[in-house]
């Protein structure tokens, strides 16, 4: 186990990562609405050592209840319809959604008429929208940082509005 | 391919059976008026069994081959076919929300059900488990899936054959190169098209570096599933580099497009497969070293044996496929006997303890991985040109593709009309493996599942398309 976290740590060395420049944090609840899988895989590896983005503070958590973020995945079919609005009422304000990949985005869809309710916006508000088929954990973790910027200038913005 | 009346088609299920053929997958397909049942014969090849339903019925084989059962189910709700003697029919792919239509009934004292999903806690497939349990033991599991069907089969009707590989590929990411390449096979033998040894070559590779990511992820989920970081934080870095391996070749993370009916765009010139021979051979050093750890790990190895048993004679009863089947020691592999792929030395593996459990799942992965690395390396002994298959087989109007992916035989059967989709079925290693799941769970702990899952690590894009 000892010889494990030694590789990790030189692992860690051996890409380099740069520091984040100051301290922020973004909790992520994913739910897949019907994607083809490549969206998950690619999203998991975001916190593999070659991104990490836990180190910007940025991670999923197991329920829409502490979640930040819904990330969504998949043209919505119409099973999914209902869990997923389930999960985003669930969710304190302020909250935002993403879209993650071709399919969240109604690009390029696939399947029935009658088996999909669509993109993800024919469902939810969208604030952010991350294309690829799938987006690569490099596309992913850029985006998802730029949505951090834009979380903290809502909370600073309810801060002022709750101050008047 | 016969098309048998009720009877007929029962007795020929019943004595290709008995000859040692090997169930496949069912269909319906003519708007349901026809249901086809593949097989695999002993020599390899496959055959088709075919009955005309008579006022919207056919006769069952669930009693035959238990395997069968998804199958019908499916035809049922997709195609509207009754199952004569498949009693009680319940919904798979249409989600009828009365419990008692779609569960089996669990009585006795302190039985209670625990429901999770579709929605999962981490970054997983949606999909919904329904656990009998008392206390923490599992009595019985009913997995409701299809919650991401998107209806791809159907939508691919009246498609061109070389359109309907898009959506054959957006079935599922995971097995991209398998699905695609049973899907290319279905339509190449149904063309008459024979694969040159240069195309097979190309595929043959593609398949395997396919199956080289999958299993390291799949090394990485089961660490996942007992909680052990650093274990699962190696073999995700080394999924990685896979991944950007396959980008380097293909263009594509995933080998997404890499795939075509009657032939291979793949292109590699010496320079290029010789960086990614040293780099399969670095990931097969980086994965030993991280293998040989995860065997000092006294905690992880402790929850690894007896769990989640699915043994030889369960993987003959439920039509368990893939590393699943080979981890309880039944050698099955359709590698051993692919006539359109380049496995001529193929040997099919099974672990030294073949237990059929959790410990056992993980070992045949990590042989596997070594044997994918090392066919891999064998084919990638030269430049890889552009391929086309050659003309002159028999047309038929249907034809099937059989291909191991990372899970399991995966079977596509295409039906066509001149150069149009009329009727394509995709039965993955994740469909016929699902059962599977849901009885391994069965008299194990709650918390024992996740690791149970990851264990089989299916898909369920692969099952729900």
């Amino acid at each position: 186990m000892l010889t494990l976290l030694r590789d990790l740590r030189r692992l860690r060395l051996d890409v380099a990562l740069p520091r984040p420049d100051r301290g922020r944090s973004l909790a992520i609840r994913h739910v897949d609405a019907g994607s083809c899988n490549g969206c998950e895989h690619e999203l998991t590896l975001t916190s593999s050592p070659y991104y990490d983005l836990q180190r910007y503070g940025l991670g999923v958590v197991a329920s829409p209840r502490h979640a930040d973020v819904l990330l969504v995945t998949g043209p919505v079919t119409t099973r999914m319809r209902d869990p997923l609005l389930t999960a985003y009422e669930a969710m304190p304000e302020p909250r935002l959604v993403a879209a993650l990949g071709d399919c969240a985005l109604g690009c390029g869809l696939l399947g029935s008429p009658d088996e999909l309710v669509g993109q993800v916006d024919a469902v939810l508000p969208v604030d952010l929208r991350i294309p690829g088929c799938p987006p690569t954990p490099d596309e992913i973790a850029a985006a998802l940082l730029e949505l951090v910027d834009r979380a903290r200038a809502q909370r600073t913005s309810t801060r002022r509005n709750s101050a008047c | 391919m016969t098309l048998h009346d009720s009877a007929r088609y029962r007795e020929a299920v019943r004595s290709a059976l008995v000859d040692g053929d090997r169930f496949l997958g069912l269909h319906a397909s003519d708007g349901g008026s026809v249901v086809r049942a593949a097989l695999l014969t002993l020599g390899g090849d496959v055959r088709l069994e075919s009955v005309r339903t008579e006022g919207g019925s056919a006769p069952t084989i669930v009693d035959l081959v238990p395997a069968a059962g998804w199958d019908e189910r499916e035809a049922h709700d997709l195609y509207g076919v009754r199952f004569d003697g498949h009693e009680p029919m319940r919904p798979l792919v249409d989600h009828d929300l009365v419990l008692s239509h779609w569960t089996v009934p669990v009585r006795g004292d302190d039985a209670y059900q625990v429901a999770v999903g579709p929605i999962h806690a981490g970054v997983i497939e949606s999909g919904h488990f329904r656990f009998h349990v008392v206390g923490d033991r599992i009595l019985h599991l009913d997995a409701r899936l299809f919650y991401k069907h998107r209806g791809l089969e159907r939508a691919a009707e009246g498609a061109t054959l070389a359109e309907g590989a898009r959506y054959v590929g957006r079935a599922c990411a995971a097995c991209a190169v398998a699905n695609g390449l049973a899907y290319a096979h279905a339509c190449e033998e149904s063309l008459g098209l024979e694969p040159s040894p240069e195309l097979a070559r190309a595929r043959t590779l593609l398949l395997e570096l396919e199956r080289v990511w999958s299993h390291l992820n799949d090394i990485a989920a089961v660490c996942a599933g007992v909680g052990l970081a650093a274990g699962n934080t190696l073999f995700a870095a080394l999924t990685e580099r896979a991944r950007r391996l396959n980008a380097r070749l293909s263009g594509h993370r995933f080998l997404f497009g890499v795939v075509a009916v009657g032939g291979s765009a793949l292109d590699l010139d010496a320079r290029q497969v010789g960086a990614a021979r040293d780099e399969l051979e670095a990931i097969g050093r980086e994965a030993a070293r991280g293998w040989r750890e995860l065997q000092f790990s006294a905690s992880f190895q402790d929850r690894l044996p007896d769990i989640g048993v699915v043994g030889a004679d369960d993987v003959e009863r439920l039509g368990t496929v893939g590393p699943a089947a080979r981890a309880a020691g039944v050698s099955l592999d359709a590698r051993s006997t692919s006539k359109r792929l380049a496995y001529a030395d193929f040997e099919c593996q099974v672990p030294e303890m073949a237990d059929g459990d959790v410990r056992a799942r993980l070992e045949q992965r990590a042989l596997e991985l070594e044997q994918s690395r090392e066919i891999a390396l064998g084919l990638l002994d030269g430049p890889v040109r552009p391929a086309a298959a050659a003309t002159g087989a028999t047309e038929a109007p249907v034809g099937v593709g059989l291909v191991e992916s990372a899970r399991g035989a995966t079977v596509c059967v295409v039906e066509r009309h001149g150069d149009r989709l009329e009727r394509v079925r995709l039965r993955t290693g994740s469909y016929a493996n699902w059962p599977s799941v849901a009885y391994a769970a069965t008299d194990n702990l709650l918390p024992d599942f996740p690791l149970i899952n990851k264990s089989f690590e299916l898909c369920y894009a692969c099952a729900d398309r």
